[in-house]
This record gives C-alpha cells, sequence and structure tokens, in this order.
C-alpha cells in the first residue's frame, strides 16, 4: 500500500549547520579585522625591536625575515642551518608528530572504547591515564632516553604517551555517556551487543573523540621541542634548541613562528576533516 | 493464554525502587488488534509498553509476546515519543539498518519509506527533514521487518495539530494494510478512538485497567473526516474521556 499524502517540505535552511553561513559582509569584516590585528602586531614588534636596539633581546621583523631567506637557501656552501634546510626541519617535525600521535591516538581510542564499556577497567584505568596526563613530557622523557638511547625512539615514545590520554579520557567519557535513547532504538531493529557499539556507541562518540584527537594533536605539538632538545637536528626543535645555545635570537623566532603556523594549518585540516567526517555535529 | 493472543499480561506489576508504577494488570491482546492504552501522564502506560518490548521485566506477574518472555529487538517493532533515528546515518540508512539487522535485503528502502509517505528522501540527511517526515521514517523502520508486533509510545506527542492528524491517518492506513498487532500509548482521547479497535484506560499510578472498550466503527468505509463526524464517534471520545478525568481524579477538566 502506498499512500499518496503529499508531506510538508522541510524549511529551506534546515541543511545548514547553525552560524556556519555568516552574510558576506560579516565574513569581509572578519577578515579585514584579523588583518588589522596583524599589521598592528607588525607595528609593534618593530617599534619594540627599535626601541630597545638589543637583537639578542628583541631581533626585529627584518632580521627574522633575513633569517628566513638564509635557512631556506643554500648560501656560501652552507644549506640552511646546521645542514638541512627550514622546510627539512619542518617536515622531520611534522613527520614526528604525525607519527606519534597517531600511535597515541590509536591507543587512546581502544583504551577509551574498553574504559567506556567495561566498568571495573574503567576504575582501575582511569587513575593511571590522569597520571599520565598530569606528567610534563619532559619528566619521562629522561626514562625514555635511559631506556631508548637518543635516536628516533624516545622521540616518538614521548609524543606517543603525550598524544594518547586526552583521545582516552574524550573516547572513554563519550562512550559511557552513550545517549540511551539512541542505544535502545538500535536493540529494539534487534542490534547485538557488537553492532550497538559499532553502528550507535562509536559514531555518537566521534565528535569528542575528535574533539580529543585535536587537544592529542595539540599536545604532539607542543611537546616536539621537548622530544628534539637530545639529538634533535634535523628538527625545528632542535633547530630551536641549537639557536638557543648561540643566542641565536632572530633563528628562534623563526622556529616559533614555523612551529605555530604550521599547527594552525594542521589544526585547520582537522577541523575540515572533522566537518566532513561528522557533518550531524550541532545539527542532530 | 489462547493460541489466537499476540500479548498476555499476567498479573503484571513494576516498581522503580519503592514506587509501584503499574500493577496489578490483566490484559490478553488477541492478534491483529490495534490496541489502545489511554491514561493521565505519569500512570505507567509507557512503563507497560516497556515491559512488552522486554526492555523491562515485571516485579511481579508474567508478560508473554508470541508466547515467549519478550526480547527487545524479537518479534516486535517499536516507535518512540521522539523519533530516535542515527543522525549519522541518512534517511534511507536508517531504515535499512533495520531491514540489515534482520539479515533481509535493503532493496526494500524506497518502498518502505513510500509506503508512510516519504518520496525522494532516502539521500537526504535527517536534520534536513521536518519533525514530522522524522517520525515517518521511525515508523517505516519499525514495519520494515515484519515483526508480528508493532508497539508505539506516544510517537505524535511532539507533534503539530495539522501533522499529527496526517500521520494518524497514515498510521491506520498502515497498520490495515499490514493487518499486524498494535499496542499504542497515548494521552489523547481523541487519538485512541480514531485509531483504536480497543481502548483499554489506566487509573493513575500505578496504573490498573479501569476500562476496557471494542471500538467498532467502520474505519474502511468511510473518509476520516466523516469518521470524527459519526455520533458514535462522539460517544465513544465523550465514554472514555470520562473513564480518563475519573481515574486522574481530574473530573471537571478537559484530557
Amino acid at each position: 500500500m502506498t499512500t499518496t499524502l503529499t508531506t510538508a517540505p522541510a524549511p529551506a535552511e534546515a541543511g545548514q549547520r547553525p552560524g556556519a553561513l555568516a552574510p558576506r559582509g560579516d565574513r569581509r569584516r572578519r577578515v579585514l579585522l584579523r588583518l588589522l590585528s596583524l599589521a598592528v602586531l607588525y607595528v609593534l614588534w618593530e617599534i619594540t625591536a627599535r626601541v630597545t636596539e638589543n637583537p639578542t633581546f628583541i631581533p626585529s621583523p627584518a632580521a627574522v625575515w633575513h633569517q628566513l631567506i638564509v635557512t631556506s637557501t643554500v648560501h656560501d656552501g652552507v644549506r640552511g642551518y646546521s645542514g638541512h634546510l627550514l622546510i627539512e626541519h619542518l617536515g622531520v617535525s611534522l613527520r614526528r608528530i604525525l607519527i606519534g600521535s597517531a600511535i597515541g591516538v590509536g591507543v587512546g581510542l581502544v583504551a577509551g572504547v574498553v574504559m567506556g564499556t567495561v566498568s571495573w577497567i574503567r576504575v582501575v584505568a582511569e587513575p593511571v591515564v590522569t597520571f599520565v596526563r598530569a606528567l610534563p613530557p619532559l619528566a619521562y622523557f629522561s626514562l625514555f632516553i635511559i631506556w631508548f638511547g637518543i635516536d628516533e625512539t624516545p622521540k616518538l615514545w614521548l609524543l606517543s604517551i603525550a598524544a594518547m590520554p586526552p583521545v582516552a579520557v574524550a573516547t572513554a567519557s563519550a562512550v559511557f555517556s552513550a545517549p540511551t535513547g539512541l542505544v535502545e532504538a538500535a536493540r529494539a531493529l534487534g542490534a547485538g551487543r557488537w553492532e550497538v557499539t559499532r553502528d550507535v556507541v562509536l559514531p555518537s562518540a566521534l565528535p569528542e573523540i575528535f574533539t580529543g584527537i585535536r587537544l592529542a594533536v595539540g599536545i604532539a605539538y607542543s611537546s616536539v621541542v621537548a622530544a628534539e632538545t637530545i639529538n634533535g637536528v634535523p628538527g625545528i626543535g632542535g633547530m630551536v634548541r641549537d639557536a638557543q645555545r648561540y643566542s641565536q635570537t632572530d633563528v628562534v623566532v623563526l622556529g616559533l613562528f614555523a612551529i605555530g603556523l604550521s599547527g594552525l594549518l594542521i589544526d585547520a585540516l582537522l577541523r575540515t576533516a572533522e566537518n566532513r567526517l561528522i557533518p550531524w555535529r550541532g545539527r542532530a | 493464554m489462547s493460541s489466537a493472543d499476540a500479548i498476555e499480561l499476567d498479573g503484571v506489576e513494576h516498581s522503580y525502587g519503592d514506587v509501584t508504577a503499574v500493577g496489578p494488570v490483566d490484559l490478553t491482546v488477541p492478534e491483529g488488534e490495534f490496541l489502545v492504552l489511554v491514561g493521565a501522564s505519569g500512570c505507567g502506560k509507557s512503563t507497560l509498553l516497556r515491559l512488552i518490548a522486554g526492555f523491562e521485566q515485571p516485579t511481579r506477574g508474567t508478560v508473554l509476546a508470541d508466547d515467549k518472555p519478550p526480547v527487545p529487538g524479537r518479534g516486535a517493532g517499536i516507535v518512540f515519543q521522539q523519533p530516535r533515528l542515527f543522525p549519522w546515518k541518512t534517511v534511507g540508512g536508517n531504515v535499512a539498518l533495520a531491514l540489515k539487522y534482520a539479515g533481509q535485503s535493503t532493496d526494500r528502502v524506497e518502498s518502505l519509506l513510500e509506503r508512510v509517505g516519504l518520496h525522494d528522501v532516502a539521500h537526504r540527511r535527517i536534520w534536513q527533514i521536518s519533525g514530522g517526515q522524522q517520525q515517518r521514517v521511525a515508523i517505516a523502520r519499525a514495519i520494515a521487518v515484519e515483526n508480528p508486533l508493532l508497539l508505539l509510545d506516544e510517537p505524535f506527542a511532539a507533534l503539530d495539530a495539522l501533522t499529527r492528524e496526517r500521520l494518524q491517518e497514515d498510521l491506520r492506513q498502515v497498520s490495515a494494510a499490514t493487518g499486524r498487532t498494535s499496542v499504542f500509548v497515548t494521552h489523547s482521547v481523541d487519538e485512541a478512538v480514531f485509531l483504536g479497535s480497543r481502548v483499554v484506560v489506566l487509573s493513575a499510578r500505578p496504573g490498573r485497567v479501569v476500562l476496557d472498550l471494542p471500538i467498532d466503527l467502520p474505519r474502511s468505509e468511510i473518509a476520516p473526516d466523516e469518521l470524527r463526524g459519526l455520533p458514535a464517534y462522539a460517544a465513544l471520545r465523550s465514554e472514555i474521556g470520562h473513564a480518563v478525568r475519573a481515574a486522574a481524579n481530574l473530573e471537571g477538566s478537559s484530557v
């Protein structure tokens, strides 16, 4: 049997995320405001550098720009900084962050799902995860150096351990508080325990898991400098560490800019992935 | 329980801690009947439905559905007060999931959606359709698998009056077409008379049966508006309304 009833159409704006579409004028104003704030910061930096007249304390924007050119090219037979171009330093650090975050996120996800579904494991594991989360990465880096030497292994361990707790905590919390209404709806359709976990618990936890992943990548990012303090060249943290030893403040500032800007880029990529993978966030 | 009974409740009571929500209730629902449970808010009618669905176990007495203690997901399609659709699935994906769990082909998704009056929405996201359309999807999902029972817990309560009437008419047609045993919970007397082949009125908490009335109206022969205009319809509405108000100690108010 087919009914011929015509249902009322959904509101035209129903497909839009609330607040996702700012009027074009608003967007232009926002961009202008950001550009203006950057210009003001630049002017303040320039003035401070000129007033202090101490490039070791505050290098001028021009000096940092010069270092960008120097570290990005081969000049007088010298390749970039410490034998590596800036992009190579950054690339090695990003690779470490990527591998460390991937391991941390993977382990955190599994740990979070298990903690969220098995209550006795949550009771045992929660204080351990919180304990690890409270430790500053440098505190356990020394231990990893003793255990694994000074090559890549301790750096990847450091980044993995630093990235794991935010994902584990976010996943465990989201899995534990999966919406009972939807779990019941799936059970009413005949879903078993595994199907409920796969089709309801995990998808409903995705928004919080993604927040955990963004936090984890952020923590791995801020820990990379610590991970590269020993035998960190090539690596952006190693470059900053070496520049600090020789009081090359302009290189230090350049390294900070490289870390900060690439961090912004990665976060924007993660946010784009989040919007694509979780289109229902904030709408259902 | 006779072989023609789809549901049997024998001395059923259910308590939440020290509070008895329902019972004792004795009730049998023959196969193919459209039973409507009516009562004021908090009288335990939703609890009774959850007992029949198998989501709750009775504190006392026995519940049998198809001669067995009910288990969620086996033998009954359920529509809740909120659509409870999965936002990470498309409209079609929500209906397909029911077929998938039952090990059936998902080819019927479009025809199931058309059966509840939805056309060309299978690919849409659930936030791209209205509340009424979402509840239609929930009904399509509940009837996707040919279960002998259909349980509905105030499915139209959150909808506007016009959408509610349209959905009532559609549900009536779907129910007549599938012929499965249905239990519908509502606090609306009009909805009960319009949909039910039998209406059971529950008392205030703990819910007990205070009126058990067969509804004999010529549904298949006349249009919904004509049905609502029949003197017999008004008389049934009045009788049930009186019973609901008396049961809830609300005599003098309108339910």
